[in-house]
């Protein structure tokens, strides 16, 4: 198992849980009846696991004869596929009231994204491709100075869950909003900053396009339904 | 309906079972044994950005990392891939690169002894990964496993 990863994972964690307790304080709007906690730390960690066994069939490492190999998450994770998975995860646990439970976890869940990225400092994973800018900074040893890209994504993904977070306390959304804002802005900040990235193969962008889509059509659709439902009690 | 999905993931993972590499044909030849020096002097003469892998065959973490060594391989024909196989039995390390090494264009020598990751910097477990710039001068060591996004931005300071 990789340490660094766990210090990464802890610090999501973290965020998570500082942001539901943030929102409980100001009484989260939702009012549902699945424990967040419970059900976004079983999502993830279900979604983790499933990303990690498509990572592994894909690179033809099956986890039946080489099941300990799950454990090594460094190895690869499929993103798109740990992300379905995760939703999937707690649209099951949150079946029997899940527009109000999305809603009522999406800032948390930002949070923990953003304590993910902001990982980096813990993996040294940090840096992206090559920039002059005041703030870039190198890896050890060498003079070529970087963009702290995941730290981007984590600004990013900050600034939007406390946008969601105040919004939810301080405005009415309607019924599904906070949702599809939220996994438009997740979907976004991988968007924004995937050029800064390196890699060997290039990230999913197609699947980050689709999250932004989905997520405005949720936002969108949220809003009409509630229009509808006032001008028919109007 | 919890059976139904339990079954049909069990008929899944069975299916992919199917899918475990196992090596056929004829095996490659074994890592050829090296020196510290031999191995040094191999990497500065060549002029060209190198990446020396590390590996074992009874290293569960190896066969992991395997074909991200591959992808990078095939996706920086640049960057010369060294395998530097270490403490292992010669049919082992054949079965291995047959296995999961297959088609990548990468040499590989070995050090019985496993005494050379030492003496270049690293410790003792496996993997590791050194990077070295073209005119032979150490980049960077990654002990443990290593990632895509790491395994890239150090191919990306050593291949310019």
């Amino acid at each position: 198992m990789e340490f660094s990863l766990l210090g990464a994972a802890a610090i999501a964690v973290a965020a998570f849980w500082a942001m539901l307790r943030f929102e409980a304080k100001r009484g989260n709007a939702a009012g549902c009846a699945v424990s967040l906690w419970d059900a976004g730390l079983t999502a993830a960690i279900g979604g983790l696991a499933i990303g990690r066994l498509v990572a592994m069939v894909q690179a033809g490492v099956s986890p039946l004869t080489e099941p300990g190999q799950i454990l090594l998450v460094r190895s690869g994770v499929s993103t798109p596929a740990a992300a379905i998975g995760t939703l999937a995860i707690f649209a099951f646990l949150a079946r029997s009231d899940l527009v109000a439970a999305a809603d009522g976890i999406a800032p948390a869940a930002l949070a923990g994204l953003a304590g993910w990225h902001a990982g980096c400092i813990v993996t040294g994973g940090c840096l992206g491709v090559e920039t002059d800018l005041p703030w870039a900074w190198a890896l050890d040893g060498s003079t070529l100075t970087r963009h702290p890209v995941e730290l981007y994504a984590a600004i990013l993904l900050t600034v939007a869950a406390i946008g969601l977070a105040l919004w939810k306390a301080y405005g009415r959304p309607p019924l599904g909003a906070v949702t599809g804002l939220a996994l438009a802005a997740a979907a976004g900040a991988r968007l924004v900053t995937e050029p800064l990235r390196i890699s060997l193969g290039g990230g999913p962008v197609w699947f980050y396009v689709v999250g932004v889509a989905i997520g405005l059509v949720v936002t969108i659709v949220s809003f009409e339904h509630r229009r509808r439902t006032l001008a028919r009690s109007g | 309906m919890v059976r139904i999905v339990v079954a049909m993931v069990i008929v899944a993972l069975a299916a992919t079972a199917c899918n475990s590499p196992t090596p056929d044909g004829p095996l490659p030849p074994p890592p050829q044994p090296t020196t510290r020096e031999a191995l040094e002097a191999e990497i500065a003469q060549g002029g060209v950005p190198t990446v020396v892998n590390v590996w074992a065959s009874w290293c569960l973490p190896c066969r992991s990392e395997a074909p991200l060594i591959a992808s990078a391989a095939a996706g920086h024909p640049d960057v010369r891939f060294i395998g530097l196989n270490v403490r292992d039995d010669p049919s082992d390390a054949q079965a291995f690169m047959a296995t999961y090494l297959a088609d990548v264009e990468m040499d590989h020598v070995s050090d019985r002894s496993g005494r050379i990751p030492i003496d270049l910097g690293a410790t003792s477990g496996v993997p590791v990964t050194f990077f070295y710039r073209a005119d032979g001068s150490e980049a960077a060591v990654h002990l443990g496993i290593i990632d895509e996004p790491t395994m890239a931005r150090l191919i990306d300071e050593i291949d310019r």
